[in-house]
């Protein structure tokens, strides 16, 4: 019954021509990115200019996975929270506004269940638009990098240089790829208790990007360095340590467990205030 | 199958339902009346756990809606105002997603459901190129999928051209008479109410201000149509003749009690006035739920329970 009601939910998320504007734009962005890269006389020759910098050959590191990670960062760092938080306050804020709410409330199904059903499918499209994401970043640059060789990173707010080989290569793109799916959930999921409230989608995800900026800036702060490994945007990019040589399991458990923790406190807060909710036309 | 004790609904200070007391029996269909904010909609709300009271017990079909609500609803479909569906989703898809959220549906029972309705040929087809009163017929379908008891409309005919008012009266009458449902039916529609109900409750600003049954609003009265070739002339002899207590409108006379229309004929006809007519005055439901909504209470000699 559960998954019957869960791929009910998924068939009007899936079904849904917003949801795909909203990816179109993203694979349309990223696409711009890369062929920015290519073409661009400036940036192309930034990067070789940072790969001879650290003493890494252009012709080995210069691929196709090189390429879509640099093109991810600034998709990771703000596009990612900006449309996750779009379908997170769309989930039942949107279903409010439209009426269709009333229409499944006057079923005998339970408030918590019908939470459950929305925060699930959430997660399960989170997880398709980063695969998605880092599907198309690979098979797009395979057009034009070749796609043997090496795997090149900067990522400068992390202080993050790496360069990987052959299988390893592949095996951490794909490792950040499936856990930044752990970013873009809770992006969703605080999204998703905003558009509990009794407020339109629009408010909804204004007011998580709204969080998000500002969990931003007092990160950014040093008066702040004492609590910031209980920022959420602390932990948002944890996929970045897949960028790192070793990988700091550690580091990795503790930003997956304080976004577990933020993901369940979102979902408490959302599922008391619609709990307690009257709704009504 | 439906019962309301002493239910009370506060929206911050304003008093949206006030001390409702409401029992709607099996198989009756029941007309919810009352202007847009006298408390229909939120009183609907709260029977169907969509609006929590903050005060009385509500019971459908036996159970708690604030305790039980997964039981009270599980025998209940629910058609609201212009019915909201997914329009980029088929007819059939919206059935399947709604139905589910009750239990689990098979395709012959959706089938079954949308011959009933007559959306047979149009059900794969998207939402959005259906018209209202197709829109309409799916309402019905999705509140009947769950083999319902109890039917709750809020305003079901809100948007429906002419025809599509008396399609879903004679559908109405149809689920009542086919299916034996026992139906609450919330309306300004008077004349709708008047053709389909047999009781009827009257909110107004929150209260309920009259329960009963309608065949007793529109009983004949004392009050009588006559004409005659002097009006004036035969008023001021059936009041010496102490046959009628009250006239209005020059045409009508309250008769005094125990006087029957024969005893008037043969007084206007002793005294030389023609009488042309004399039929007894029927109240309609207009002018007693306008009477209800002047005075908050009903006029003349109040038919079935009265109010709080």
């Amino acid at each position: 019954m559960f998954l019957l009601q869960l791929r009910n939910e998924l068939w009007k998320l899936f079904g849904k021509k917003r949801t795909y504007i909203g990816s179109a734009m993203f694979l349309l962005a990223q696409s711009i990115l890369i062929l920015f890269l290519k073409y661009g006389r400036g940036p192309s020759h930034g990067i070789a200019r940072d790969m001879e910098r650290n003493g890494f050959p252009v012709a080995h590191y210069l691929t196709n996975l090189t390429v879509a990670c640099i093109a991810l960062v600034p998709i990771a760092y703000f596009m990612l929270p900006l449309y996750a938080s779009l379908v997170g306050g769309d989930l039942v804020a949107k279903e409010a506004e439209d009426g269709t709410l009333r229409m499944i409330l006057s079923r005998p199904i339970t408030r918590l269940r019908l939470l459950v059903l929305k925060w699930v499918a959430g997660v399960i499209f989170s997880f398709t638009l980063v695969v998605t994401l880092g599907l198309f970043g690979a098979l797009f640059t395979g057009m034009f990098y070749p796609v043997t060789g090496g795997l090149f990173v900067v990522l400068p707010p992390e202080h993050i240089i790496g360069a990987f080989e052959g299988a390893t290569a592949w095996e951490r793109f794909i490792a950040v790829h499936v856990l930044m799916t752990a970013e873009a959930c809770s992006m969703m999921s605080l999204a998703f208790m905003f558009s509990c409230f009794n407020v339109k989608p629009a408010a909804a995800t204004i007011l998580a990007i709204s969080f998000f900026f500002i969990s931003v800036i007092m990160n950014s702060l040093p008066y702040f360095q004492d609590w910031q490994e209980w920022f959420l945007v602390h932990h948002l990019y944890v996929w970045s340590n897949f960028f790192r040589d070793p990988v700091p399991w550690w580091k990795i458990g503790e930003s997956l467990s304080i976004l577990a923790g933020y993901n369940l406190t979102f979902f408490i807060i959302g599922a008391a205030v619609f709990q307690t909710r009257d709704i009504k036309s | 199958m439906i019962q309301l004790e002493h239910v009370q609904k506060l929206f911050g200070g304003l008093r949206a339902v006030e001390d409702l007391d409401l029992t709607v029996p099996q198989g009756e269909i029941f007309g919810l009346l009352g202007h847009n904010g006298a408390g229909k909609s939120t009183a609907i709300g709260m029977m169907l756990g969509q609006v929590w009271p903050t005060r009385g017990e509500i019971r459908i079909c036996g159970f708690d809606v604030t305790t039980q609500r997964q039981r009270a609803l599980q025998k209940v479909g629910a058609i609201f105002e212009t019915p909201v569906f997914y329009d980029y989703l088929s007819g059939w898809r919206n059935l399947e997603i709604l139905s589910h959220y009750s239990a689990p549906t098979s395709r012959e029972r959706i089938r079954e459901v949308v011959d009933w309705v007559g959306l047979t040929g149009r059900e794969k087809s998207l939402l959005k190129t259906y018209s209202h009163g197709m829109r309409a017929r799916l309402a019905i379908a999705q509140a009947l999928l769950p083999q319902p008891q109890l039917l709750i409309l809020d305003e079901p005919s809100d948007g429906l051209d002419p025809e599509g008012i008396h399609e879903m009266r004679q559908t109405i009458l149809r689920l009542h008479r086919e299916m034996g449902l026992t139906i609450l039916l919330s309306s300004h529609l008077l004349n709708e109410v008047e053709q389909l109900c047999t009781r009827i409750a009257v909110m107004n600003r929150g209260r309920k201000v009259f329960e009963g049954d309608l065949a007793a609003i529109s009983q004949p009265q004392n009050w009588v149509t006559l004409r005659v070739n002097d009006f004036s002339a035969a008023t001021k002899c059936l009041r010496e003749a102490a046959l009628i207590i009250d006239e209005r409108d020059g045409k009508a006379i309250a008769l005094a009690p125990n006087i029957a229309t024969d005893e008037v004929v043969r007084c206007l006809v002793k005294h030389g006035i023609s009488v042309f007519a004399i039929t007894p005055h029927e109240q309609s439901l207009e002018e007693f739920y306008l009477s209800l909504m002047k005075s908050g209470a009903p006029s003349g000699p109040t038919p079935g329970s009265p109010a709080n």
